[in-house]
């Protein structure tokens, strides 16, 4: 492996490589192609199909056009020249620049595409946050003032649930932290699917930029789960939440794929299945659950698109109106876990590293990830308690309460670490600590949520909101700040100042919850979903909670910026290691011109053993 | 052991401390319940917070102990002095504990309130003295009629939808989807949410099904007087959503009596 250069393509199977051609900047190729791609099959379909009362863009051609744009946008990037073309037989002109520029095009480089990966998801994360505060904003009033109809508020929230969920919640510590760590975690240089994984990551901002303009479609109204049969006599920006989401979802799938397949076949010599990280079982775990869940709502999807702009009514009053929500939370349900799962494979990864205590109870903690992922499919219909008839429920409920047992093995395991342990309190550990406090909040107003009875009260009410929200921003953003801190001096070869980190995990922290213990509060005093107006008696609290609210936005806005600061000012470490971790990333090279490990590495022992300062692999301290 | 012997202290005393604290906050979790259900379903949510409580310090004070007790004074890494890799009795205890714990809370109150509830619903069914209300959700408006008394819209002196009902009287809602300005487009029917705060219960209403809803209500009162009674969609149907809205009132059987022969000479 060494001997390659490493700024050579080498997933091309061989094929001659010729220097590229000069072409403009392949971002701004990408935009061109797109309005080209979007033009061409748009004017096409709305040629073929003349209806007296389609306008040049209508919900068929436009479906099409998005196609078109897609398609162009990615082969722009880079997808023509190197992966289309020599896949026809032509020579393989593309080579990887170097420098800042390689981020802004297609790259084969797991380290390139996992930055791209961060990078397009935290804008989702920013873009679905303004959102927020427009949500927010307006509810400080029981009346429309900031929004003129209803719909915009609705579709705000549809935004904003669609951004998160499917670009922050579902990609940062997937795409994101799992495509940059776990090759290194593996001890390869590279992923399965190099090609495939540089593709992937284009989606993304596809994606998020077709939900975030949607509107110019049409106000839609459904909320992030696009759901029927509202979506059929909805608003037609309704469609740029179906074509969205399916490109926000094929990124996914395809970073599941290489993700299973790096995990499964490029491991190095002596890391055998007993002595997998935590992560990377997490990420396992979790590119099983959407190898299996994306494709079926994804096909829920087409249909509900179909019967959108065909308009083929299997959703409608005269179809099946509950259907459609049977496949989305079908799907939904498995999503909150590809949600947290990483999060909770996170704590198992830092915590050991900070408390210098070997992991406690490992077995358990891959135990419980497993049950989760086979459970995750037999309790989506709680979130339609009050849809089912009455005799549906309790099996629902009976297995949702049982979730709540393999999940409480993560709790185990860390908990079980950190006793007598010598805990380092620095950002990451903090964090971590923090959003084990959230989730259990999270986990434990579960516990009322998955009772019928009590569910009948609070379904559809803010208290849910609340819930999910600790249990998403609670565990899943929490967490992936820690693993931020914890990882900048190997990503950026710079160590954050550990005042500025952790009064920014205190503010997060406290404006967290103050805002959204009272989403539970507003909840039971009867405060419902998706409502820009609401009686009087409920404007007080609501209006306090968006100043918290407001506070919470600039204490993510802080992390952020501090984060990306240090990342390219903040002060340059001296040791690649300064955890002192003995998991195979923080032996790697992250410089993304040069290979993860010089020579692969022979594993010796498992990674989690703390009770001396051995290394894993032979280790030459000099090298 | 002397960490062991301090936790467990320490966790009863806390334990005890907040569910002091629970059985104050407990019986007001639902802050306004007006019918029997809504009590049943309050008593089952005082139940699962009292049942919560002991896990939630538990959990606390371990990350409280991890922060305070085991935290390491020095910026030196060394390793830790316990390095114990699995103890059995502590995941044998959190198994079983969970396991049992889960199971409980699914007989009661998961299934023992979901039984009481069927239960209610077929004696209320089977009862003459029931007061059967036809509602109809659609676009954006609730309407309800009261088939026994031939009332087929009642309103408010304002002529908005207006829902009455007599106290301590039992009332089975029948819930329909459809719009009845134009039954020829079934298309175009959503899904709404029948909801009323104080009675602690809600169905959601689905185009071409027939849903009902069984409730007591057990105090006299009325939106004016407090707006968790209310008849509220609580599931998004379109941008009218937000206004999807009706007023009610629970009034004592006379009064009831008395509005019946009013609204009957409303719509002669
Ligand atoms: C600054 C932080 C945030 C604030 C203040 C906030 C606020 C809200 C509010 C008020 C709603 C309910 C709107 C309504 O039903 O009327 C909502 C919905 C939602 N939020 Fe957030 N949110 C925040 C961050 C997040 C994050 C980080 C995620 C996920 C990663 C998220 C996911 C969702 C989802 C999925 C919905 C449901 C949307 C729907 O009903 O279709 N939120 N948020
Ligand atoms: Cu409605
Ligand atoms: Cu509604």
């Amino acid at each position: 492996m060494s001997t390659v250069p490493n700024n050579l393509v080498t997933g091309a199977s061989g094929l001659p490589l010729q220097p590229r051609r000069r072409m403009m900047a392949p971002v701004l190729r990408g935009v061109i192609w797109a309005a080209i791609g979007f033009l061409a099959l748009n004017t096409l379909v709305s040629q073929v199909d003349p209806g007296p009362l389609h306008s040049y863009v209508n919900q068929v051609s436009v479906v099409f056009g998005w196609m078109g744009a897609v398609i162009g946008w990615v082969f722009g990037v880079g997808a023509w020249d190197a992966v289309v073309k020599p896949a026809f037989g032509y020579p393989l002109r593309w080579k990887e620049t170097v420098g800042w520029r390689r981020f802004f095009e297609y790259s084969t480089d797991h380290k390139v595409i996992a930055t791209q990966y961060m990078v397009a998801s935290g804008s989702g994360f920013i873009i679905a946050g303004i959102a927020a505060m427009l949500m927010r904003l307006q509810l400080m009033e029981d009346h429309l003032w900031l929004f003129s109809v209803p719909q915009d508020y609705l579709e705000t929230v549809g935004i904003h649930g669609t951004i998160m969920m499917f670009s922050l919640a579902t990609v940062f510590m997937v795409g994101g932290l799992g495509n940059y760590l776990i090759p290194m975690m593996v001890g390869s240089n590279k992923s399965a699917f190099p090609r495939l994984s540089g593709l992937s990551v284009w989606f993304v901002p596809a994606g998020i930029l077709t939900v975030a303009f949607s509107p110019l479609l049409g106000a839609w109204t459904t909320g992030w789960r696009g759901y029927e049969p509202l979506a059929a006599s909805d608003g037609n920006g309704i469609v740029f939440y179906y074509l969205g989401v399916f490109a926000l979802l094929l990124s996914s799938l395809f970073v599941a794929l290489n993700l299973v397949a790096t995990i499964v076949f490029r491991r190095a010599p002596g890391l055998t299945w007993n002595r997998i990280p935590m992560y990377a079982w997490a990420m396992l775990v979790v590119s099983f659950l959407n190898i299996i869940w994306i494709p079926e709502i994804m096909m829920a999807f087409v249909l509900a698109l179909l019967d959108k702009i065909v308009p083929l009514p299997f959703f409608t009053a005269v179809g099946s109106p509950l259907t459609y929500l049977e496949m989305f939370w079908l799907f939904g349900h498995p999503e909150v876990y590809i949600v947290v799962l990483p999060a909770l494979g996170m704590w198992m990864e830092i915590m050991p590293v900070m408390s210098r205590k070997t992991l406690f109870g490992r077995q358990w903690g891959i135990i419980g990830l497993i049950f989760v992922m086979l459970l995750s499919g037999l309790v989506w219909a709680h979130h339609m308690f009050p849809t089912m008839s009455d005799v549906e429920v309790l099996p629902f409920s009976f297995f949702t309460e049982m979730i709540s047992i393999p999940t409480g093995f993560a709790y185990m395991v860390v908990i079980g670490t950190l006793w007598q342990s010598r805990m380092r309190l620095k950002a990451p550990s903090l964090l971590v600590l923090m959003s084990m406090f959230n989730f259990l909040i999270g986990g434990l107003t579960g516990l009322f949520l998955a009772d019928p009875m009590v569910n009948m009260q609070i379904h559809d009410t803010f208290f849910v909101v609340g819930h999910f929200h600790y249990t998403i921003i609670g565990g899943m953003v929490f967490s992936g700040f820690a693993a931020m801190y914890y990882y900048l001096p190997k990503f950026s070869g710079r160590m954050y100042n550990e005042k500025w980190a952790q009064f920014g995990a205190y503010w997060m922290f406290l404006a967290f919850n103050a805002t959204f213990a009272q989403f539970f509060i507003i909840g039971l005093r009867g405060m419902n979903r998706w409502v820009p107006v609401y009686p009087q008696y409920l404007q007080a609290q609501n209006f306090e909670i968006s100043i918290f609210a407001f506070l919470l936005g600039l204490g993510f806005v802080y992390n952020i910026v501090y984060i990306l600061w240090v990342w390219v000012k903040g002060r340059k470490v001296e040791s690649q290691n300064p955890w002192k971790s003995k998991t195979l990333e923080w032996y790697a090279n992250p410089n993304p011109e040069e290979d993860n490990f010089k020579e692969i590495p022979t594993v010796l022992t498992g990674f989690y053993d703390y009770s001396d300062d051995s290394h894993p692999i032979a280790w030459d301290p000099t090298s | 052991m002397r960490d062991k012997a301090l936790f467990f202290v320490l966790w009863l005393i806390f334990s005890a401390i907040c569910e002091w604290l629970a059985s104050l906050i407990g019986p007001h979790f639902y802050f306004y319940v007006a019918s029997v259900q809504a009590q049943e379903g309050q008593n089952a949510a005082a139940f699962i917070l009292y049942m919560a409580v002991p896990i939630f310090v538990f959990v606390v004070m371990m990350l409280l102990f991890a922060l305070f007790r085991f935290r390491a004074r020095d910026d030196s890494i060394q390793p830790a002095k316990s390095q114990i890799k699995i103890n059995k009795a502590y995941v044998g205890t959190w198994l079983g504990l969970s396991l049992v714990f889960n199971l409980f809370l699914f007989v009661h109150p998961t299934a023992s309130a979901a039984q009481a509830y069927f239960n209610e619903s077929m004696a209320y069914n089977k009862s003459p003295k029931t007061l059967i209300v036809d509602v109809v959700a659609r676009q954006w408006e609730w309407r309800f009629s009261y088939p026994q008394y031939g009332l087929t819209q009642t309103v408010d002196a304002n002529g908005n939808d207006f829902l009455e009902l007599p106290v301590n009287t039992p009332v089975k809602f029948v819930l329909n989807s459809y719009d009845y300005n134009h039954y020829y487009d079934p298309q175009i029917d959503v899904i709404h949410s029948f909801w009323i705060p104080a009675f602690g219960m809600k169905m959601d209403v689905i185009p071409g099904e027939t849903r009902t809803e069984y409730i007591e209500p057990t105090k006299i009162s009325s939106t004016t007087q407090n707006q968790m009674l209310r008849v509220q969609c609580a599931e998004v149907c379109g941008p009218g959503h937000p206004y999807m809205e009706a007023n009610m009132a629970v009034v004592s059987p006379a009064n009831f009596a008395k509005w019946v022969a009013q609204q009957k000479k409303l719509e002669a």
